[in-house]
């Protein structure tokens, strides 16, 4: 008990800090939101209509102290503000577009690589030497070795125009309505089939990899070889006894991963034009948007954040000794 | 054995999951559904359709609402559209707009003049939706006797027409009960362009059909209007390519051979160099570029062949002295174009206009400013625009042969438009303003009334040049409403540019746009130039989106 008050005092602390550097960061920025949307017409708008935007979005005058409390109590109320990119849309509105998708795709390709990833990474450290272990731990680490970036675009480019396996972007056909039926989500994992398949590809190898040099090291222990003294099977062995134990640091590095899901994909979204966040970002960096920049990076921390609260109340359960010290 | 029946397990579950039933054909819009893309570059879209506010979706300034005449920047001509004429009463004080009769809102409601006074007083109450701060020289708006109507303007003012006359106008019933007109996203437009039916909105494409009121009769020929969020140019062109768009603004990379030869029976496009014109400005406050003829010798420094070929590749021309892009065409002077010989290539005469100067080379040949410092500056571009970044770097190597130690700087693109309106740089590379007469476009390259102080942002004159001799020029156009004077006065300026040099004008930008016939004709093109074919030309795209029909059926 103890144990989880410290960590979550700790995770309090982590959140003032991220909040209070949300609202700094954006502010120590060069140019301003209407100079950007001016600019993004690139002469196409009067100049006159410069002050006009000006007056609409007027950032937010006065002291520091004062636009941190408005910040802060704003943020209580879940009140992100409005947009500038996409005045006057509010922030919610506009990262509600992106946030279940990012979660659908990046979500799903970052358990699928990582339970798959985990399971080969375990039966190549237990048969090493073996045609798994000799095979794929090269191919991946040739394919995780491509730009993530020319990789993906090489897969649409076959997969999607060539061979029209798949379709080209977005997240689900055009015109189709979202509505919990068989051909909807028929739908949308078609089209989400080779974005997450992308991101399987590049990241399996890591996962792969961790996971057999960390059943190296368990391999050797003696509780194994009393384990197979005792006559038990080869499949409780390998699973159970030097699965178990060596699963540590793959699920330490899933809980970071984890919170950088929100993040999105920003690589896999600008290559198959699926709606998510990470385009989002980048899209509010480059029209200093800062209520949707501020928005999307709170939703980030506190998905880090709790993340790895999760992770470590699951790394207690999984290896006792972690909490040993409390005990 | 097993690896073979685990193979045969990948390969079926392979066939289950992509399954021949699945196989993907390629995206077709339903018949008279026209899908296109204007260069929005977004992954989503946000519902947002009011067209006084800049990042509403396409086409609400101009295809959603309507505006009293729209002027085709391809032929030079106003063409009447809500208003059927205009002239100027008073001598000059007040413009009046003939409206045209029979014209309905999408709600089947009258167009009247009610809604013209309606939409200028909106904009007056709220400051921050008169994008052309029209109410600077606006006095007031009324009805007349015949039902015309009329602009009272506090001086006389003539270079205000495009701005009245393209104003978007919202109906009164509709958005007088709107309490935050700036803030209002108006989901349902009632207006009385061609497209004003909201069939389908989601985060990635949405559908507006046609105008079931629209005033010119039998038109809209298209049925609706489809806009697919594409994140970046090359997603764009994949569906360009593949047949998916038939109406784009893309810049796309070896067009001929990327585009046109997957089927050059249906696949066209036109990249007229009606852009806006990229400058090298060169700070005016800042020593040595107060002198015309240290910027005329930069000018003549420059390699704009190489420029176009490198940078642009060869999609458009070097610009020549008066810096106006075919946009301008009529009123191009020839007799200004051939006295603006600082555009040639010539780096012995810019040398000698730098020696002239006072600019002399030291031991090494670097350039000394006349106080003896070495004279090397950097040129402000923006980081990741490649065009741009490879014009500076063809720039810079041209100054460094004349002994100007110069480099490229590159720059975020916040940073770099901040320092630009700030007038914080030495040399930077910039677009220009698109008007609709040179006035606009030299008015802000050169009139003493756009100046600003340094640090103070301006949105256009960065490099802070105030022409003497253009100064009278300048009030004279304003106050001209006879055609023939007005184009000396316009002539006049292009020889003041040309003489004084307050920029250096690089090449125009090219207009990008695409079209398909597969489904679709009526498009303009370099052979039948009768409108501005990208969509981003607002409110030409009006024209557009009127003429534009299905292909007869059969038809191949």
């Amino acid at each position: 008990m103890k144990f989880l008050l410290k960590r979550l005092a700790f995770y309090g602390l982590a959140a003032f800090f991220a909040v209070t550097l949300n609202f700094l960061l954006p502010r120590l920025m060069p140019g301003d939101a209407a100079g950007a949307m001016f600019a993004r017409f690139q002469g196409r708008l009067s100049p006159e209509a410069l002050d006009a935007l000006r007056r609409a979005i007027g950032i937010a005058d006065g002291p520091l102290s004062l636009q941190y409390v408005h910040y802060l109590r704003d943020l209580l109320h879940g009140d992100f503000g409005i947009s500038i990119s996409q005045f006057p849309a509010p922030v919610l509105e506009v990262v509600w577009t992106g946030l279940g998708w990012t979660v659908l795709v990046a979500g799903s390709a970052l358990i699928i690589g990582f339970v798959l990833g985990t399971a080969l990474g375990i039966v190549a450290g237990w048969r090493r030497g073996g045609v798994l272990d000799s095979v794929l731990p090269p191919a991946l680490a040739f394919i995780g070795a491509f730009p993530y970036f020319w990789l993906a675009m090489g897969l649409l480019f076959l997969f999607g125009f060539e061979w029209r396996w798949v379709p080209l972007r977005h997240a689900y056909s055009d015109g189709a309505t979202p509505e919990w039926s068989f051909t909807f989500i028929a739908d949308v994992a078609r089209h989400a089939a080779l974005p997450i398949f992308t991101v399987v590809v590049a990241t399996l190898g890591g996962w792969m990899m961790g996971m057999r040099s960390a059943m190296v090291a368990v391999l050797g222990t003696e509780y194994l070889a009393l384990g197979r003294a005792k006559g038990l099977s080869t499949v409780r062995l390998a699973w159970r006894y030097a699965g178990r134990n060596a699963l540590l640091p793959n699920v330490t590095s899933l809980g970071m991963s984890l919170g950088f899901v929100l993040g999105g994909s920003l690589l896999t979204e600008v290559v198959f034009s699926y709606p998510g966040l990470g385009f989002l970002m980048v899209q509010a960096v480059r029209s200093q948007d800062f209520p949707v920049m501020q928005g999307l990076f709170i939703m980030i921390t506190f998905a880090v954040l709790i993340a790895n609260a999760v992770v470590d109340v699951l790394t207690t359960f999984i290896d006792p000794r972690t909490r040993s010290r409390e005990a | 054995m097993i690896r073979a029946r685990f193979a045969t397990f990948i390969g079926a579950l392979l066939t289950i999951a992509l399954g021949a039933g699945c196989r993907s054909e390629r995206v077709e819009a339903p018949p008279g559904v026209l899908t296109l893309t204007a260069s929005q570059s977004q992954a989503t879209w946000i519902r947002n359709f009011n067209p006084l506010m800049p990042g509403c979706r396409w086409p609400s300034a101009a295809g959603i609402y309507e505006p009293l005449g729209v002027y085709n920047s391809v032929k030079g001509e106003w063409v009447p559209w809500l208003a059927t004429a205009w002239g100027w009463r008073d001598e000059g004080l007040t413009l009046a707009f003939t409206l045209r009769q029979g014209v309905q809102w999408s709600d089947g409601q009258p167009f009247t003049a009610a809604d013209v006074l309606f939409t200028f007083e909106l904009i007056k109450r709220f400051p921050a939706l008169d994008q052309k701060s029209v109410w600077k020289f606006l006095d007031q708006v009324s009805v007349g006797p015949e039902g015309e109507v009329l602009f009272k303007f506090k001086r006389v003012y003539v270079p205000g027409l495009p701005w009245i006359a393209h104003q978007p106008l919202v109906p009164k019933h509709a958005w007088a009960s709107i309490e935050d007109p700036v803030a209002f996203t108006n989901p349902n437009p009632v207006a009385t362009g061609p497209f004003t039916e909201v069939r389908l909105f989601q985060n990635q494409v949405y559908e507006l059909g046609k105008n079931p009121h629209y005033w010119q009769p039998g038109k809209p020929a298209i049925e609706a209007i489809r806009l697919p969020a594409f994140p970046g140019n090359d997603q764009a062109n994949l569906a360009l390519v593949d047949g998916e768009l038939d109406w784009a603004a893309n810049y796309v990379p070896a067009v001929e051979r990327v585009f046109v030869r997957k089927d050059p029976t249906h696949h066209h496009y036109w990249f007229p160099p009606m852009g806006s014109t990229v400058f090298l400005y060169a700070n005016t406050t800042r020593a040595p570029f107060g002198s015309v003829s240290v910027r005329k010798a930069l000018s003549l420094a420059i390699d704009r062949n190489l420029i176009v070929d490198v940078a642009m590749s060869h999609y458009t021309l070097p610009s020549d002295a008066t810096g106006l892009s075919a946009a301008y065409e009529k009123w191009r002077d020839p007799g200004a174009v051939a006295r603006g010989t600082w555009v040639r290539f010539d780096a012995e005469e810019a040398g000698r206009l730098l020696d002239a100067a006072g600019l002399k080379r030291d031991a090494k040949g670097q350039r000394l400013l006349p106080d003896g410092k070495k004279l090397s500056l950097s040129i402000a571009v923006v980081n990741g625009w490649s065009d741009w970044v490879r014009a500076a770097q063809v720039i810079a190597r041209g100054l460094k042969k004349v002994g100007i130690d110069a480099s490229v700087r590159l720059l975020d693109e916040g940073t770099w438009f901040q320092r630009l309106q700030q007038g914080d740089f030495e040399l930077a590379v910039g677009w220009s303003i698109e008007g609709v007469a040179p006035y606009e476009f030299y008015r802000w390259l050169m009139s003493r009334e756009t100046v600003l102080p340094l640090d103070t942002p301006a949105a256009g004159n960065w490099h802070r040049y105030g022409s003497e001799a253009a100064a009278p020029v300048f009030a004279e156009i304003e106050r001209t409403t006879d055609p023939v004077r007005e184009r000396e006065l316009e002539v006049r300026l292009q020889e003041i540019f040309v003489d004084e040099a307050p920029a250096i004008p690089l090449f125009p930008n090219p207009a990008w746009g695409e079209f398909n016939t597969r489904r679709f004709e009526g498009f303009p093109d370099a052979a039948n130039p009768w409108a501005a074919l990208s969509p981003n030309k607002m409110p030409d795209a009006l024209l557009m989106l009127t003429t534009v029909k299905p292909r007869a059926q059969g038809a191949r």
